[in-house]
């Protein structure tokens, strides 16, 4: 058994051994194709443009802030509530809607009464209307002292930076 | 004839519409403050607001009157404290701020000390007085606070010294301790900055 294993080793011996002729053309063949990569200058000279695009873009964006326009259009959305179990309807009425009482009706879940509405830098007095008839202010807000018709009213400010 | 009348129709279609929920006297009167306001460039939208929320509460004419008047003459007397180029919101914020006690060079010295707009510290003024905060304490609180502290940071104040207040303390006292306590967070702990509210010292903008 390790005999034949002898012979077989000699006979890949002896044809490795054998010359080996290579193809004339090789080498130029090679050579062509590592010609045609790109060299590192040559990318990086690609490369540039790109880059100075994406530096502009960059600057664009941390200066103009467009995830802050909504923001910056100057408006904020706030939330009224008033807790109110007892009451059949209640509506949110101010200066940011002419004091109508149609124009914002709150909605209710389980007595807390609620509604959004969309407001520009300024300060501007509102107060709730229960059932049509009776007059509340906010009791989480600042009260407006100057209430010169006799009923309840609240304020609230929206701020034109950094709030 | 044919002249006053179309002059009449002039008028009326000049006058805001909402203005119809008025009897004819209250809203004759309540144009005249309005056209007087226009005259001398001061801005109208909240002396109509006021018109209005009178005639939702079903208050008399007369009172509808009375409150558009004095709020013509107190948005010109904000107007004389924070000059020309002061925005409408923060004319109507330094009424609150005036009718609340503080006084016209108060107004003038936080236009100095603060960059526009005004409306939220102006507004914090106000609420602050509504609170139960001495108008002087309020004032010299805010001045002290308005060279750098942004209008999140004034309505944080207002409800702390809010909160306060609610489990008893002192008006005068919690905001001076609140102002104390956040001038810290405004100014930062090393600035060295002066904060008091019985002698603020408002630091000008860097």
């Amino acid at each position: 058994m390790f005999e034949q294993d002898d012979e077989t080793v000699e006979r890949v011996i002896q044809h490795l051994r054998r010359p080996m002729v290579m193809d004339p053309g090789l080498d130029a063949r090679v050579m062509r194709e590592i010609a045609r990569v790109p060299s590192p200058k040559r990318r990086a000279r690609l490369l540039l443009p790109l880059l100075a695009v994406a530096a502009v873009l960059a600057t664009v964006l941390i200066v103009a802030r467009p995830w802050s326009w909504n923001r910056a259009s100057k408006t904020d959305v706030l939330q009224f509530v008033l807790v109110a179990p007892q009451a059949a309807s209640v509506t949110l009425v101010g200066d940011f809607n002419d004091w109508d009482p149609v124009r914002s009706p709150m909605q209710t879940a389980h007595g807390v009464w609620a509604t959004v509405v969309r407001l520009a830098p300024g300060r501007y007095r509102y107060a709730f209307l229960v059932n049509g008839v009776e007059w509340r202010a906010d009791p989480s807000a600042p009260a407006a002292k100057d209430d010169e018709f006799g009923t309840p009213s609240s304020v609230v400010t929206v701020g034109g930076r950094g709030s | 004839m044919i002249l006053a009348a179309l002059l009449l129709v002039t008028q009326v279609a000049a006058q805001d519409p909402r203005l119809e929920r008025l009897d004819p006297d209250t809203r004759s009167a309540v144009v005249a403050v309005l056209d007087s306001a226009r005259d001398v460039g001061l801005p109208v939208e909240s002396i109509i607001q006021r018109a209005l929320e009178g005639a939702t509460k079903g208050a008399s004419g007369a009172r509808i009157v009375a409150a558009v008047r004095r709020l013509a003459v107190d948005l010109g007397a904000a107007r004389g404290a924070l000059g020309t180029s002061a925005a409408a919101p923060e004319l109507e914020a330094a009424v609150a701020a005036l009718r609340a006690g503080a006084t016209p060079e108060v107004l003038a010295h936080l236009r100095n000390v603060r960059r526009p707009p005004l409306t939220m510290a102006l507004s914090v003024l106000a609420d602050l007085v509504a609170s139960g905060v001495p108008a002087d304490s309020a004032a010299a609180a805010v001045l002290a606070l308005a060279p750098k502290a942004r209008d999140a940071d004034l309505v944080e104040f207002r409800r702390a010294v809010e909160r306060d207040i609610a489990l008893g303390a002192p008006p005068g006292a919690a905001t001076s301790v609140r102002l104390n306590a956040g001038a810290l967070d405004v100014y930062g702990a090393n600035s060295g900055a002066t904060n008091n509210a019985n002698n603020p010292r408002p630091r000008s903008r860097p």
